[in-house]
């Protein structure tokens, strides 16, 4: 009786929560000054046309570089909290463990059929960060959910976390260094112009964003497989 | 009329989500609640991409490939899912009164 009272109160809230929001809501018929600004700022100054990316990747470029460091930490202590752990109970659970079964036909057949798709996919989001909605953040998620269902059609597949930790390093310095070179010979640190800006809504244009979104998506791809891996026992 | 036509398309999926919703709620086990999201859902989804394919014609090819991802993926997933739960042993209702996989299972066992 309590229990229902209670889920009847939460699904009141709830409905004035989202009534508010319906009927407070007025469209915007015109952009805020700072959004109208980064609109013609980014295809005139950076040639991307993908307003959003020029955002992420250069004027903002330092909060992102902040970001995949944030994830970094992230491996970092899951990794940490998850090692120590399983190398306790690894000695109990061996004994009691049944041997690992293979994944169904259904599966292994499906990960062969769908793995090349994902990975095509994840390419194409990372690599047009600059010409449409994604970018290295969301192309790397997708390139470690390929990775999860490669694992769930082989469960005994071994990553080699070194060379994914190392190339994640190497992604993540050349980003660095991307930067420095902005620094150097262009407006700022992360200033994608150090490349020429090509012809707006090309493959190859918008300066240093597509190398900036390539480094970006193998660095998120690597981290993610890494701490996935760690949540496997 | 295309338009209508797309929008009626996309109704009737959404009614089949609808159901694949009220499915998951009502259903008595984890087995027939799959059964509910993954039939009810890969239809409605289908349906809904299909009735935008209507209203949008120059991006047909692009939602064709989501519909063929959906219906590689949905049912992939779910036959693991059911696979993970029946290997695990998770109940079935005390209404269901058959188990074709246990019985497959016994005969082959007592050929051999």
């Amino acid at each position: 009786m309590i229990r229902r009272a209670g889920i009847a109160l939460a699904i009141t809230l709830f409905g004035l929560m989202f009534a508010g929001l319906v009927l407070h809501h007025v469209e915007r018929r015109t952009l805020p000054p700072l959004g109208k600004r980064y609109v013609e700022l980014v295809p005139q100054e950076l040639g991307a046309a993908n307003v959003v990316t020029g955002i992420l990747l250069t004027y903002r470029g330092f909060d992102t570089l902040g970001e995949v460091a944030v994830l970094f930490m992230v491996a970092a202590g899951v990794g940490l909290v998850l090692d120590k752990r399983g190398r306790r109970n690894e000695g109990q659970r061996r004994g009691t463990r049944s041997p690992p079964r293979q994944a169904s036909e259904i599966v292994r057949t499906g990960a062969q059929i769908l793995l090349p798709l994902l990975a095509i996919f994840a390419a194409y989001i990372i690599m047009h960060g600059h010409l449409s909605a994604g970018g290295g953040f969301q192309g790397g998620a997708v390139l470690a959910s390929g990775l999860v269902l490669s694992l769930f059609a082989d469960p005994q597949q071994r990553l080699d976390q070194r060379f994914l930790s190392r190339t994640e390093s190497a992604a993540g310095v050349l980003f660095v260094l991307v930067g420095v070179a902005g620094l150097l010979f262009a407006g700022g640190f992360l200033d994608s112009r150090v490349l020429p800006l090509g012809q707006f809504g090309a493959f190859f244009s918008a300066g240093s964003i597509p190398v900036l979104s390539v480094l970006l998506g193998i660095k998120v791809g690597c981290e993610l497989s890494v701490i996935i891996d760690r949540f496997r026992t | 009329m295309l338009e209508l036509i797309g929008s009626l398309v996309i109704l009737v999926g959404a009614a089949f989500n609808f159901s694949a919703g009220l499915g998951m709620l009502r259903m008595p086990d984890a087995y027939t609640r799959m059964q509910a999201g993954t039939k009810a859902s890969t239809l409605g989804n289908a349906l809904v991409l299909m009735g935008i394919a209507c209203l949008h014609p120059e991006w047909t090819l692009k939602l064709l490939l989501v519909i063929y991802f959906v219906l590689m993926t949905n049912p992939i997933s779910s036959h693991a899912l059911a696979r993970a739960a029946y290997r695990s042993q998770v109940p079935m209702t005390p209404q269901a009164t058959v188990d074709a996989l246990r019985d497959a299972r016994e005969q082959s066992r007592g050929e051999a």
